[in-house]
């Protein structure tokens, strides 16, 4: 059992480190960056350097400051729409596990629906029809995944409600209010974090998926996407324009991954029992 | 653009890539039978030039399927072509045309002066989506008293009637349907029209003029200009009607290929709503002017390509002059001007931008020349459609970026209802005056005088003029590298 304990810990530390690097990255681009985000005076397309040690984009502009200021869209997108989805999701989640028959079954019909579209086709509609700004990508990409935090609330709750002790405790004359905060939260909480993590991930790659159609923060705004679709056109003559922001982008999701994969080894009580 | 349909289209180019290596081999030899492969990200969106048939069916079939009274070089020389002679009455008002004798039509139908009434009706129709149509509003009647006679009323001069004609395509009015079929005069028959492939033109024997240089003519339509480079480096084209990027060009630059820095006539605008404040103000329109480095603007989207002109008018157009002096890049003066316009501590405003290349990096860059002066842009990503619907007809905007690409447009900042709202009366009475001079002479002198008012003015920000670049293999000659009014002749191409 030792083995899959060190294993289980390797991954949330290798996790942790990824993410802390990137979140010094973004605290570091708050007060310092190595030229201001709107500086053109860098040279078109210029090679890495010790002036710019990733090279310039077509306007000049420096490929280090840009990544940085991405790092700051990327964690925030991440941040703002799974606060989204949380608030959301776990409201309509309890909402539809407390409740019985018509109004379970609308609100699971409801998630059904939500669910059934693809978390992008939904911020793509939601943005055609707000306009493209960063608001409308985090507001869109929350939304979306709200369903699926909300399916998962709702399976968990039910799950809780169904265990002896609800009942014990219900017997005994406990409120709902102080069932759901002593029994039914805590019961629901690790398997909710580790989604959580996973959608954290999810809504920074979907910022950028956005982004690179145009559809998420508008210029000049570095998000990683835009950073991708710009270099497209270039990657023949200066392909680390287009890998830098790739490999970001790869080191955020692998890192959200490795901490979730933690997270759930740890919280999942079956593991736990048998240490 | 969806990266879905990208790799769809990276697909089909293999395809494509793989398809010619297996056939077309070993037909290298005889020139006079050879095949062109043209490759362009411009297809068709129906074969009706009057139906919104878009940029790509001009330069597919223009000149190759089907011709006008007059053609349009590539050098920019109006000559006859179906009409072999034509007479204007002494107040312009009258201009009887003689049609060439002889010429049939790909079905076989002898043309007459019916089809050419049929044909100039069918642009002004109402339902018609030709881009010249309000050219055409000028056209009183047409008469045809014999079937080798046209004779045209107008109801105003029009020094430009001739010129405009080389866009009217002489089509069959007994042809039923013009979107997916061809019915034209040219030296090229429609052979196939794959959708979202390609497009095969194939020689007319019964041509009534000089036979084209080779026998078929192929366009491969892409929507990926990398794909379409791929496609040349690997030989499945020869030619690419118009590059894209500058930085592709390096892959060309060997002595397999040639590129060739042609005339364009597609400007990038950064257009102002002349309506509103502060727009309304020309001291604020010249601030902006020049605040904006256009030079370093043009070098970093094109690199050494591209040109400043300084107003709406290219250097193919008879009225052209240099007048990118009128409002120099100059950011002392831009802080100056908007001092005097009251605006010393600078403004906030929406720059409503479409999504598509260049526009993004370009808003980008005037975003932070415009910071210099203090100036606040906000970028707003519109889409073909927010754009068409929202500046376009509804005019609710305050600035935009947009490309231009026809010639001679200067015309259009005479019309105070154009979408961009510049209202001079000066202006306006002079375009009028030249649409209705004499001669070509006067046309262009008060064409001249109009155009330094509306550059002085800065009725917008004109901010380059794109370079218009043909890379082709070095096997091939022959093809045209101005690409005016997007057409692309192909009977002259010859491959060695």
């Amino acid at each position: 059992m030792n083995q899959v304990k060190s294993r289980r810990s390797w991954s949330l530390i290798v996790g942790l480190v990824i993410i802390s690097t990137i979140t010094l990255v973004t605290l570091i681009s708050l007060v310092w960056l190595p030229y201001p985000i709107d500086n053109t005076d860098g040279g078109r397309l210029s090679p890495p350097s010790w002036s710019h040690l990733l090279g310039t984009d077509k306007l000049g502009r420096d490929l280090v400051a840009r990544l940085m200021v991405g790092a700051r869209i990327a964690l925030s997108v991440g941040f703002s729409a799974v606060l989204i989805a949380g608030i959301v999701g776990l409201t309509l989640g309890m909402a539809a596990g407390f409740a019985q028959r018509w109004l379970d079954e609308s609100l699971s019909a409801l998630l059904d629906i939500l669910i059934a579209f693809p978390t992008l086709l939904l911020a793509m509609l939601i943005v055609a029809a707000r306009g493209s700004s960063l608001t409308s990508a985090i507001f869109a990409i929350g939304l979306g995944m709200s369903a699926i935090i909300a399916r998962l609330t709702r399976l968990l709750v039910k799950r809780v409600l169904a265990k002896d002790f609800i009942t014990a405790s219900r017997a005994s004359g406990t409120s709902w209010p102080r069932i759901i905060v002593l029994h039914v939260l805590p019961n629901i909480w690790p398997t909710l974090i580790v989604s959580f993590a996973l959608q954290f991930g999810l809504a920074g790659l979907a910022e950028a998926s956005l982004s690179y159609l145009g559809l998420g923060a508008p210029p000049p705004n570095a998000s990683w996407g835009s950073l991708l679709q710009e270099a497209q056109a270039t990657v023949m003559t200066s392909p680390i324009a287009a890998i830098a922001p790739g490999l970001f982008l790869v080191a955020l999701v692998i890192g959200v991954n490795l901490i979730a994969d933690g997270l759930r080894e740890i919280a999942d009580p079956t593991l736990r029992r048998s240490r | 653009m969806k990266p879905g349909k990208k790799f769809g289209v990276v697909g089909v180019a293999f395809a494509v890539a793989l398809t010619l290596f297996a056939t077309s081999a070993p037909a290298n030899a005889a020139s006079a039978d050879a095949t062109i492969d043209i490759g362009s990200l411009y297809e068709p969106q129906n074969l009706d030039n009057t139906g919104g048939g878009g940029q790509g069916v001009v330069e597919a079939l223009n000149g190759n399927s089907y011709e006008g009274l007059y053609r349009l070089t590539d050098a920019g020389v109006v000559e006859n072509l179906l009409a072999t002679a034509s007479k204007v009455s002494k107040d312009g008002l009258t201009y009887t045309f003689t049609l060439r004798s002889g010429v049939k039509f790909h079905s076989g139908k002898t043309m007459t002066s019916a089809d050419v009434k049929f044909s100039l009706e069918k642009v002004s129709a109402t339902d018609s989506k030709s881009a010249r149509k309000s050219s055409f509003k000028v056209v009183k009647s047409i008469a045809t008293p014999d079937a080798k006679t046209v004779v045209v009323t107008l109801s105003s001069r029009s020094i430009s009637f001739i010129y405009n004609l080389t866009y009217i395509w002489i089509m069959n009015s007994a042809a039923k349907d013009f979107a997916t079929e061809e019915d034209g005069t040219g030296p090229y028959k429609l052979s196939a029209w794959k959708r979202g492939s390609t497009l095969s033109l194939v020689r007319n024997d019964a041509y009534w003029g000089t036979a084209p240089k080779n026998k078929t003519v192929v366009y491969h339509y892409f929507t990926n200009a990398t794909a379409l480079n791929n496609a040349l480096l690997t030989g499945a084209v020869d030619v690419i009607t118009s590059a894209q990027s500058p930085d592709a060009l390096a892959q060309f630059k060997s002595s397999s290929y040639k590129i060739s820095n042609g005339q364009s006539t597609t400007k990038l605008i950064l257009v102002f709503n002349d309506r509103v404040a502060p727009f309304n103000n020309v001291k604020v329109r010249k601030a902006i002017t020049s605040a904006i480095d256009n030079k370093k603007l043009l070098a970093s989207i094109w690199g050494d390509y591209g040109t400043l002109i300084g107003s709406m008018v290219p250097p193919t157009d008879p009225w052209y002059e240099d007048l990118t002096g009128v409002n120099p890049y100059n950011v002392t003066l831009a802080k100056k001007l908007l001092a005097a316009a009251g605006y010393a501590k600078g403004f906030t405003f929406r720059l409503d931008t479409p999504q598509y290349d260049p526009h993004p990096a370009a808003a980008a860059f005037i975003k932070s020349e415009l910071a210099k002066v203090g100036i606040t842009v906000n970028i707003n990503s519109v889409t073909d459609d927010q754009w068409y619907n929202n500046v376009y007809k509804k005019h609710d905007f305050a600035a935009t970026m947009q490309e231009h690409v026809n010639d001679r447009d200067v015309v259009w900042y005479g019309n105070p209802d154009f979408y961009w709202g510049y209202n001079n009366t000066t202006v306006t009475s002079l375009i009028n005056q030249a649409e209705q001079a004499a001669n070509a002479r006067i046309q262009a002198s008060l064409l001249k005088r109009a155009n330094r008012i509306i550059a002085t003015e800065a009725a917008s920000d004109w901010i380059y003029l794109y370079p218009q670049i043909v890379v082709a293999s070095s096997t091939l000659s022959g093809y045209p590298i101005n690409g005016l009014n997007s057409q692309f002749y192909a009977y002259n191409i010859v491959k060695n």
